[in-house]
């Protein structure tokens, strides 16, 4: 059996503007570089065509006003579906590992959708796990995200859920995009604990993300013990990173892909096409199958520094923060749920940084003895390709039992009387559907 | 007329083609020395009919050109007669080259990058290389992007002329494309089998001249494609595989097939598996692969597999396996072992030697109540099945195929069969057998018995070359021609179809190549960006003399 499977699709005919990092050429070079050295004769390697997602598969996780299809492009449903194809490869078992080699991207997309933020419309990671969970039950699913971006989108997708660990290391957010991602975003009361957040200080390099691997994602995925491991591969910690302010080489990712030996890995940002992408991405595919990465070097270093001693003074403060907070998870779930009785709401502004659509949000969990409940959301957002939207949300889990459905159905319907919202939605997981009523 | 000669592993055929008419056709066994066994089947095609010599004498001079197809290549590599070769190559940072070349290289200090910016410059260990060269005649050199800048790996090739070999191969002359380890295995094979090669390129010419064939001669190569024996001396690895790719233009040349097909040439070891689109043979997306080596050789999509009328047939628990081994002559003519062909006659599919014996050679295999017929057609699934099984693999690999853009993941790249085309001596048998399991209609064209001979006649010549121009850095590069200068003042894709197609035309002339027209067959352009400002271009542009066939011919049947 091949050690990895790779799906690469650098969407040459894709772009967001002709000058914007999320441009035609942003995988160029990696192409070049991949094929210059023959990474796809290996026989380590199985390459693999990305098929195209389906609007379910999208509506699984999204819930897009008006509504998803007319959001996208198709190369979001390319870029989706080479995760599903990833995905594939590993649950069949024809692959140890994929690496979704795709763009566009998706870590900032949230769970409701009105246009681009962050260079994302469509979290590609989420409809992966989404995927996962309805076509082989696979349940407990750990995301590392190693973009210099927090991912907001995909923290805000499984916010609720106890059963998808979500780790990220980013960039402290008071100094880039998107100004979130700290530790005290650790998930609503029912799941608190499994959305760790680790924002290094600018400059961290590779001493400094391996010194947190070691000393925490490590032993925290090692208890948790997911069924999966999906790594978010942003490769903006790069030295070279037009976008960002950190110290990480092409051998950091490399030996770092080694030893979280993720089961799929999906690319994310990372814009220094030309230094950084051929390098980091050649290392971590060779990492990913298993083949000697160590010559793996960028030829141009000037850019690097080593890290200041502040970096790791922060990586030891968030060990010892976030570790506390994973270890003592149980008896702060405990208190955040007698806390907030039956349901915990939380306030949420969302601006979409390319479009300049401002959301503001409401969303309700409402928990269940019997069940894991269901959320609410009220929405609503100016400035949109289609004006301004609003919409009242409904959204089912996967085991939300008939009672909380009914209820769930009634406070629709209640909202669609008092005529203040333009969609009434329910998203049900288990039909993959996003319904207008 | 055009004469054409294939130096198959059994026979040696050839034909001599007016038109769209096949003149006279000649088969003789072949010598181990090859050449005897194309000058008796040349003296049997210009003697079979006409004994006149002055009709003869005519007839020779009315040919304008020869092609040979030859096994010499392939046969030097798989005989291992091959010479040993100085590699040294600039792999520079990137991907371990360890166990990726046929022999340990000498690695020499030197990197390009993948806009072809020098890292590092050219420098070699004199003493270390006067070591390693010792007792070696024949040299190769490959740098990583070396087809985006040749310097280094020029710059190579000229230190080692003071080791005084009598050749020096150069990965980035070979193929323009990207694929380091594929380049510098072809530059190692063309190495290796250049003095047998130019010994070969010899004999053949001294041969035509003893029999006052004075036409211009050219090789076949595994793209379908022919060269003049001169040029095919500077990519000797080129001339390997042509019997498959011979076969392939015989079909071509006898009955194009219209509709999407997969070709089967079934000899008597082996059967070579050719996909169709649109009437035109698939080329492969990589390049052939060589005694387990992967390069940057240009071939059809094909695969040869172990597996034709003469194929041992063993019985296990599992069921029926046949070949890869050849068990010799089949059992209905007399052989010792029971063949694919015995089970192919018991079924009634084909009908030569004695069918009694045949169905004895079933018998042999019998359990129980079991009939001869049930044992062959157990026999017949177990080889059909092997075959689809690799059919499989093709489609599969086909399908996968580097896609770039969105348009071509909704174009889709399925290949989906609607014909099989059998030639070859064991075909009737096999590929009926196999239609019948696929559900697919079945032709076996006449004339499929020197379909290789009549493919070599008529092959076009080719030639591929591939220009990259970066307008920032201002140059343009044709790495086939060795050509690295300034981009004129002016420039676009057209200008870059100027450029590449004249060079083209002049090799051609160069070669006494009549030169069809060139036509694309890739292009790219990128805009590059620096600090969000559009800093110019990178156009990539490939192009090809149009392989396939001068002309169609009506084939005929002749019992040798």
């Amino acid at each position: 059996m091949p050690n990895l499977g790779l799906v690469f699709f650098p969407a040459f005919d894709w772009m967001i503007s002709p000058t914007h990092p999320e441009r035609q050429e942003r995988l160029l070079y990696t192409r070049d570089q991949l094929l210059e050295e023959g990474i796809f004769d290996l026989p380590q390697i199985r390459e693999y065509r990305p098929r195209m997602a389906s609007i379910k598969d999208l509506e699984r996780v999204h819930i897009g006003i008006p509504s998803i299809a007319k959001l996208i492009t198709p190369a979001h449903l390319v870029s989706a579906g080479g995760c599903l194809t990833a995905a594939d490869a590993v649950m069949r078992g024809e692959v140890k590992c994929a690496f979704a080699l795709v763009r566009p991207p998706g870590h900032h997309a949230m769970r409701v959708v009105y246009g681009i933020r962050g260079f994302c419309t469509i979290n590609i990671e989420a409809v992966m796990v989404e995927y996962l969970r309805s076509k082989y039950g696979v349940k407990k699913i750990a995301i590392v995200d190693t973009d210099v971006h927090h991912g907001d989108g995909s923290q805000d997708i499984f916010y609720h859920d106890p059963d998808v660990l979500y780790i990220s290391f980013h960039q402290d957010g008071r100094t880039l995009y998107p100004g979130t991602g700290f530790p005290n975003e650790a998930g609503s009361p029912a799941a608190l604990g499994m959305n760790l957040n680790l924002p290094l200080l600018p400059g961290t390099g590779d001493e400094g993300i391996h010194r947190l691997f070691d000393g925490l994602i490590r032993p925290v995925l090692d208890e948790f013990n997911p069924e999966i491991i999906i790594n978010s591969a942003g490769q903006d910690n790069h030295f070279s990173d037009p976008l960002a302010s950190m110290n990480v080489t092409a051998q950091g990712y490399a030996s770092l892909a080694a030893k979280l030996k993720a089961d799929i890995a999906v690319l994310e940002g990372g814009y220094s096409v030309e230094a950084a992408l051929p390098y980091v991405n050649t290392g971590i595919v060779l990492a990913m199958a298993g083949m000697d990465y160590s010559q793996v070097i960028e030829p141009d270093q000037t850019a690097l520094h080593l890290q200041s001693t502040e970096c790791n003074q922060r990586v030891d403060q968030l060990i010892d923060q976030v570790g506390q907070l994973w270890t003592d998870r149980e008896i702060l779930r405990k208190e955040a749920m007698s806390k907030c009785g039956r349901q915990w709401q939380r306030n949420k502004s969302i601006y979409y940084d390319e479009e300049g659509i401002s959301e503001n949000q409401r969303e309700t969990a409402h928990y269940c003895e019997n069940c894991s409940g269901y959320l609410t959301i009220e929405t609503t957002a100016a400035n949109t390709r289609f004006g301004d939207q609003n919409a009242y949300i409904v959204v089912f889990n996967r085991d939300t039992c008939s009672i909380c459905r009914e209820n769930a159905v009634a406070l629709a319907l209640k909202a669609k009387k008092t005529g203040k919202w333009d969609n009434i939605l329910i998203q049900d997981k288990t039909k993959s559907i996003v319904a207008n009523i | 007329m055009l004469l054409g000669i294939d130096v198959g592993g059994t026979f040696t055929d050839a034909v001599l083609i007016d038109g769209d008419v096949i003149c006279s056709m000649a088969k003789s066994e072949t010598t181990p020395d090859i050449l005897g066994g194309i000058l008796l089947s040349l003296d049997r095609l210009f003697s079979a009919e006409k004994l006149d010599k002055e009709i003869i004498d005519a007839e020779k001079m009315r040919i304008t050109r020869v092609v040979i197809s030859s096994t010499i290549v392939t046969n030097a590599l798989v005989e291992n007669k091959i010479d040993q070769v100085f590699l040294a190559v600039m792999a520079g940072p990137g991907m371990s080259t360890k166990g990726q070349f046929p022999v340990e290289p000498y690695l020499a200090t030197g990197y390009i990058d993948h806009r072809g910016k020098v890292i590092t410059a050219e420098a070699i260990d004199y003493d270390l290389v006067k070591k390693m060269a010792t007792g070696k005649k024949v040299a190769a050199v490959s740098g990583k992007f070396s087809v985006r800048n040749q310097i280094n790996e020029k710059a190579l090739r000229g230190d080692l002329k003071k080791c005084n070999f009598l050749k020096i191969f150069s990965g980035s002359e070979l193929s323009g494309e990207l694929n380091f380890i594929r380049r510098t295995n072809s530059a190692y094979f063309s190495a290796a089998v250049y003095t047998k090669y130019a010994d070969f390129i010899r004999q053949i010419k001294k041969s035509l001249n003893e029999r006052e064939i004075n036409a211009p001669v050219h090789i076949l190569k595994a793209d379908g494609g022919t060269l003049p024996l001169e040029a095919s001396l500077e990519q000797p690895v080129e001339a390997v595989f042509t019997g498959p790719a011979a076969s392939v233009l015989g079909i071509e040349a006898l009955k194009p097939p219209s509709v999407n097909t997969i070709s089967l040439d079934v000899g008597g070891t082996t059967t070579d598996i050719a996909f169709w689109e649109k009437g035109q043979p698939l080329m492969s997306p990589k390049g052939a692969v060589l005694a387990g080596f992967n390069t940057a050789v240009r071939a059809f999509h094909m695969r040869s597999l172990g597996l034709g009328g003469d194929s041992v047939i063993i019985r296990t628990k599992e069921g029926f396996v046949v070949g890869p081994e050849r068990a010799g002559r089949a059992m209905a003519l007399g052989g010792r072992a029971p063949t694919l062909s015995d089970a192919f006659i018991t079924l009634g599919l084909v009908s030569f030697g004695e069918g009694r014996l045949a169905r004895e050679a079933m018998k042999l295999y019998a359990r129980g109540e079991e009939t001869e017929k049930q044992v062959a057609h157990a026999v017949v699934e177990a080889a059909v099945k092997k075959i689809k099984r690799t059919i499989d693999e093709m489609v599969y690999q086909w399908g996968i195929q580097p896609v770039y853009t969105v348009n071509d993941i909704i174009a889709g790249n399925l290949f989906k069969p609607e014909l099989l085309i059998g030639v070859g001596g064991a075909a009737p048998g096999l590929v009926k057998a196999l239609g019948d399991y696929m559900h697919l209609p079945v032709e076996i064209p006449v004339g499929a018995m020197v379909a290789n001979a009549i493919g070599a006649a008529l092959a076009k010549p080719t030639l591929t070359a591939t220009l990259r121009a970066d307008t920032t850095e201002n140059y343009y590069i044709i790495p086939e021609a060795g050509i690295k200068a300034k981009l004129p003042h002016y420039f676009n894709k057209q200008v870059a179809q100027e450029l590449l197609t004249a060079w083209l035309q002049a090799a051609a002339n160069k070669w006494q190549i009549i030169a069809p027209v060139a036509e694309i067959v890739a292009y790219e352009e990128f805009a590059t960006i620096h600090d969000y400002i559009s800093s110019g271009k990178i156009i990539y542009l490939k192009m090809q003399l149009q392989p396939g066939v001068l002309s169609h011919v009506i084939g005929r049947e002749v019992a040798f």
